[in-house]
C-alpha cells in the first residue's frame, strides 16, 4: 500500500477544470516529480494535499487512513511540509526564530532560546544542512534561505515535502547541493514532491514521474525508463524542438554601448563598473544567478534607476539622463522580468496592455485623443499575429495563462520595432511549447538586425540563444565569452563567483 | 487551465469571469438593499415606521421643489465627489479636498469683491481663480511625494487646516472683514457678480452648468483622452504605467492639480452662487469633502459611478432633511444608511473571497 495516495480529485473553478479525476501515489522514501505546463494542474493539486484547497470530489489517503485537510496547518500536523517558491520567512528574524516559530519549546511563558538553538543545530546536522542558529535571514544567500525552509518543514516532523520549482532561485552548484539533500532525506524515509518544469532536473534526481496536461494525468513513468522527449510528448501532447536551430550570426554596428556603469542600491554598488557593447544582429547573453545586479542593470539602461556612474549610449546618443519615454522613443524596447508586476496590468483588458506606449501617437491616437477603433484593430491584429489564446481584446489579461500573458509583453515589444531589444528572463514560468515560440521570435529579431541583450537566469537558454555571454557576480562582469566557448560547467563556475585568473 | 503564474500563491483561483460590467454592479445594489434594510430595521428600533421612512426620504429627495433641493446639494458634493475620484482613478489620494474647497471660494469671494473689472469678467475672473488657487495648492502635495517622499494621503489631508485657517484668518482681518455680521466673513458680493438662478424660485444657479460639463468632461477625458488612458494605467499598474513611459512625477502634479482646481471652483460656486460671501466655517459645515471622498470610494473611483453615487449621497442627504422636518424621524438614519452601504462595499472583497 503507498505512503500517499490522492484517489480521484476534482476541483472545478468557474468555467475551468484544474484536477479531472487525478490520481497520485507516493511511495516513502520516494522522489516524485509532478510534470506539467503552466495551468495543467500541478498548483491546484499540490495546494489540496497541502490543505490550501479542499477538493470537489475525492480524498487524500496517508498511510492507508484518509484525511482531511482544512488548512495547511491540518496538513503540517500530518507530516506535509511545503517550501513554496517564494519563501515565507520573517526576514527581520534569526534562523532559529524561524524555524521554530509556533512551535517553540518553552520554559513557562518564555520560548527557551538556549533549547531552540540547541535543537535547530541538532536537526541541521542529522540532515547535512550547515546553518548558523543566530543568522539573520534577511542576510543569508538564497539557497541557505532555501534550506532554512526545508528545515522547518522537517522540524515539524514532515514525512512528505512539497518542493515547488525550489532550483528556480539556485546556482547549477546550490542546485546539485539540494539533490543531495533530497537523495538524502529520501534514503531516510522522506517522500518528496518535487513540483518542476526542468526536465535535465527531473531526468537527475526523481524515481517516478507523474505528468498532468488540462487538469488529466497523462502519463505515470519510472524515470529510469523514459527520456526527456517522451516527458515533453506528454506535457504538451506534441513533439515539441528542445532547441530552436540557430544560423550564424554576423554583427554589424554597435547599437548600445555601456562604459563603467555603476549603480548604487543603499550603500552597496549593485552593479560596480559594468561595460559593454551590442552590435545589432547578436544576442548577449547576460547569466547568473538572479539578484548579482542584472536587475539593477536593466533598470538603469531603462531609465527606471539613476546610475551613479558611467554612460549608457544607445545609437551613437548619450541616454544615461533621459527618462525612459525618452529611451523608448530612441530605440529601447524592453521585456520586463515580472510580466504580471511590471510588464501588465492584470485588471487591464487586452487592448489597453497592448496599447500602452503606443497611446500617444498614430495610428492608435492623435491630438490627445485615442482612437479606440485603432486601438481595437491593432490589438487584435496582435494577437493573431502571436497567437494569443484570448476570447477577444476586451478580456483583462489576469486571467490568461502564463505564456499567453508572456506572449502579450512580447508582441507590445516586438511591436516596436526597436533597434535593442531588452529581454529579461523571457521565459520565466511559461510552458515547453511557449518556451519553443519566444525562443524562435528572439531569434528571428536578431536575423532580421535587431541588438538583443537577454538576461537569464537560465542557463539552458542562454547557451540556445546567446552570440556572447557575460557572466554576472555581485554586480561585476567576471567573465566574457563567445558562445562557442561556454559550457553549463564554465558559466556555473563563473556564476558562483569563481574569478577569470582562477579558471 | 487555472490561467495563473507559478510565482503567484496557489490559494488564489482566478475570479469568477462573469460579465465584468455586472458583476461589479451587482455589489453595490446588493450594498444599497442592505443599507435600506439596517437603517430600516434602526428606524424601527427607535419606534419609526420604515415604510414611512421610505416614503418621506423619496418624497424629499425627488419630488416637487425638493428635486431642486437635491439637485442644488449635488452641484458641490459631485463636484467634490469629482475632485476624489480623480485622483482615486490613478491610484493616489486627495484627503484635502476641504482645503482646496475653502481656499477656493476665499479667493474667489475676494476677486469677486475686489478685482478692478466689470461685472461679468469679473465672474469669469473669480471661477478660474478660485480653480487656480485649489489646484496649486494640492499640488503641493504632489510636490512633496515626489521630491520629499511625503505620503499624499498624509500631506493632503494635514495641509487642509493651514488652509482653512489661513482663510479664516483674512476674514477676521479689519480690511477684509463685514463687521455688520456676527460670524467672521467678507462683506457681501454684489448682485451683479453673483451666479444667477436658472430657473425662477429654485435655488439652482449656472454652477449646475459648470458642474454638469466638468463631471462630462472628465467622463470624456477618462474614456477617450490619451491623459485618461495614462490615468486609468496607473491605476491599474503603476509600475506598468511606468515601464510603459508615463512620466509619473509630472502626472502626480496634474492629477493633483486637476482635483484641487475641481475644489476650488466648488468653492467659487458656492460663494458666488449662494453663499455670496466668504464666511469662515460655512463651507466646510455641510462637509461635501467628506461625502465626496465616500461617494468617489464607492466608485472606485470610475467616473460615471462616482457622478451617480455623489448625486446619490445628495439625493439621500436632502432626503433626511425633509424627513426630519415632516416627521420627525432624524436625519443621522440617513448617515447610518451612508455608513451600512460603505461597509458592506468594503467587505465585497473578503466575502468574495472566502465563497471560493
Amino acid at each position: 500500500m503507498a505512503f500517499l495516495e490522492m484517489v480521484d480529485i476534482v476541483k472545478r473553478y468557474p468555467g475551468v477544470l484544474a484536477n479531472d479525476h487525478v490520481d497520485l501515489t507516493v511511495e516513502r522514501g520516494e522522489i516524485h516529480a509532478v510534470m506539467g505546463e503552466n495551468g495543467a494542474g500541478k498548483s491546484t493539486l499540490m495546494a489540496i494535499l497541502y490543505g490550501l484547497q479542499a477538493p470537489d470530489e475525492g480524498y487524500v489517503k496517508l498511510d492507508g487512513k484518509t484525511v482531511f485537510f482544512h488548512s495547511p496547518l491540518d496538513a503540517i500536523d500530518h507530516g506535509i511540509g511545503m517550501v513554496h517558491q517564494s519563501f515565507k520567512l520573517f526576514e527581520s528574524l534569526t534562523v532559529w526564530e524561524n524555524i521554530v516559530y509556533r512551535r517553540e519549546p518553552r520554559r513557562g511563558l518564555f520560548i527557551d532560546a538556549a533549547e531552540a538553538k540547541r535543537q535547530v543545530a541538532a536537526l541541521a546536522e542529522r540532515y547535512g544542512m550547515p546553518v548558523d542558529p543566530n543568522a539573520r535571514v534577511g542576510d543569508l544567500p538564497v539557497g541557505v534561505r532555501q534550506r532554512l525552509e526545508i528545515l522547518k518543514a522537517l522540524y515539524r516532523q514532515a514525512r512528505i515535502l512539497i518542493l515547488d520549482e525550489p532550483t528556480a532561485v539556485l546556482t547549477p552548484n546550490e542546485a546539485t547541493a539540494l539533490f543531495g539533500v533530497m537523495r538524502a532525506l529520501a534514503a531516510g524515509g522522506c517522500s518528496i514532491l518535487l513540483v518542476t518544469h526542468k526536465l535535465n532536473e527531473v531526468m537527475a534526481v526523481s524515481d517516478r514521474i507523474t505528468v498532468l496536461r488540462d487538469g488529466r494525468v497523462t502519463a505515470r513513468m519510472n524515470t529510469a525508463e523514459t527520456s526527456p522527449a517522451e516527458i515533453v510528448r506528454a506535457m504538451t501532447g506534441r513533439n515539441v524542438l528542445l532547441t530552436v536551430p540557430k544560423a550564424p550570426t554576423a554583427p554589424g554596428a554597435v547599437r548600445l554601448e555601456i562604459e563603467r556603469l555603476t549603480v548604487s542600491d543603499d550603500d552597496r554598488h549593485a552593479v560596480d563598473a559594468v561595460s559593454l557593447s551590442l552590435s545589432e544582429g547578436e544576442i548577449l547573453g547576460i547569466a547568473g544567478v538572479a539578484g548579482n545586479g542584472q536587475g539593477e542593470l536593466v533598470e538603469a539602461i531603462m531609465g527606471l534607476r539613476p546610475a551613479a556612474s558611467g554612460r549608457i549610449v544607445l545609437n551613437g546618443q548619450d541616454i544615461t539622463k533621459l527618462p525612459l519615454a525618452a529611451r523608448r522613443a530612441a530605440g529601447l524596447s524592453y521585456i520586463a522580468e515580472d510580466r504580471t508586476r511590471t510588464a501588465s496590468a492584470a485588471a487591464a483588458s487586452a487592448m489597453d496592455n497592448l496599447s500602452l506606449g503606443f497611446h500617444r501617437n498614430p495610428p492608435l491616437a492623435a491630438h490627445g485623443l485615442l482612437n479606440l477603433g485603432a486601438m481595437r484593430g491593432w490589438a487584435r491584429g496582435l494577437i493573431a499575429k502571436f497567437g494569443i489564446k484570448i476570447a477577444n481584446e476586451r478580456v483583462a489579461v489576469g486571467t490568461l495563462s502564463g505564456g499567453n500573458l508572456q506572449k502579450i509583453v512580447i508582441a507590445r515589444e516586438l511591436a516596436h520595432d526597436a533597434a535593442v531589444l531588452i529581454a529579461e528572463q523571457p521565459t520565466r514560468g511559461v510552458d515547453v511549447g511557449a518556451i519553443e515560440f519566444i525562443h524562435a521570435e528572439l531569434l528571428r529579431e536578431r536575423d532580421r538586425g535587431h541588438a538583443i541583450l537577454l538576461v537569464s537566469a537560465e542557463l539552458s537558454e542562454i547557451l540556445a540563444l546567446a552570440d556572447r555571454i557575460l557572466v554576472m557576480y555581485e554586480g561585476r562582469v567576471v567573465a566574457a565569452l563567445p558562445r562557442a566557448e561556454a559550457d553549463e560547467a564554465i558559466l556555473g563556475f563563473y556564476m558562483a563567483g569563481g574569478r577569470a585568473e582562477a579558471a | 487551465m487555472t490561467a495563473r503564474t507559478p510565482a503567484q500563491s496557489p490559494a488564489l483561483p482566478p475570479r469568477p469571469s462573469l460579465l465584468p460590467w455586472v458583476s461589479s454592479f451587482l455589489p453595490v445594489l446588493a450594498a444599497i438593499v442592505v443599507g435600506f434594510v439596517v437603517s430600516g430595521l434602526v428606524a424601527y428600533a427607535v419606534g419609526q415606521s420604515p415604510m414611512v421612512m421610505l416614503r418621506e426620504l423619496i418624497l424629499g429627495a425627488f419630488v416637487g421643489p425638493q428635486f431642486g433641493e437635491t439637485v442644488a446639494r449635488a452641484v458641490p458634493l459631485v463636484g467634490m465627489t469629482l475632485c476624489a475620484a480623480i485622483p482615486l482613478r490613478a491610484g493616489m489620494v486627495n484627503l484635502g479636498g476641504d482645503g482646496q474647497l475653502v481656499l477656493g471660494g476665499c479667493a474667489a469671494a475676494l476677486i469677486a469683491l475686489y478685482a478692478p473689472l466689470p461685472d461679468g469678467p469679473r465672474i469669469v475672473a473669480a471661477l478660474i481663480g478660485g480653480a487656480l488657487v485649489g489646484g496649486a495648492y494640492a499640488s503641493l502635495a504632489a510636490l512633496g511625494e515626489n521630491f520629499a517622499h511625503v505620503p499624499m494621503l498624509i500631506s493632503s489631508w494635514l495641509l487642509a487646516y493651514p488652509a482653512k485657517a489661513f482663510c479664516g484668518f483674512l476674514v477676521r482681518t479689519a480690511t477684509l472683514r463685514d463687521p455688520v455680521v456676527a460670524w467672521p466673513a467678507t462683506y457681501r458680493i454684489a448682485s451683479g457678480v453673483r451666479l444667477t438662478p436658472l430657473f425662477e424660485g429654485a435655488p439652482v444657479t449656472e454652477g449646475f452648468l459648470l458642474i454638469a460639463v466638468l463631471a462630462a468632461l472628465v467622463i470624456f477625458m477618462d474614456r477617450r483622452s490619451t491623459i485618461g488612458f495614462e490615468i486609468r494605467m496607473r491605476g491599474l499598474n503603476e509600475r506598468f504605467a511606468r515601464y510603459g513611459g508615463v512620466a509619473l512625477d509630472r502626472q502626480t502634479i496634474g492629477v493633483m492639480f486637476a482635483s484641487g482646481a475641481i475644489a476650488g471652483l466648488v468653492g467659487a460656486i458656492l460663494v458666488l452662487g449662494s453663499q455670496f460671501r466668504f464666511t469662515d466655517n460655512a463651507l466646510t459645515a455641510p462637509q461635501y469633502g467628506w461625502s465626496g471622498t465616500l461617494a468617489a470610494l464607492l466608485a472606485g473611483g470610475e467616473p460615471v459611478a462616482a457622478v451617480t453615487a455623489g448625486f446619490l449621497f445628495a439625493a439621500l442627504q436632502t432626503g433626511g432633511f425633509a424627513m426630519e422636518r415632516s416627521v420627525q424621524i432624524p436625519r443621522v438614519l440617513t448617515m447610518v444608511l451612508e455608513s451600512v452601504i460603505i461597509l458592506f462595499l468594503s467587505m465585497r472583497g473578503a466575502i468574495g473571497r472566502r465563497s471560493q
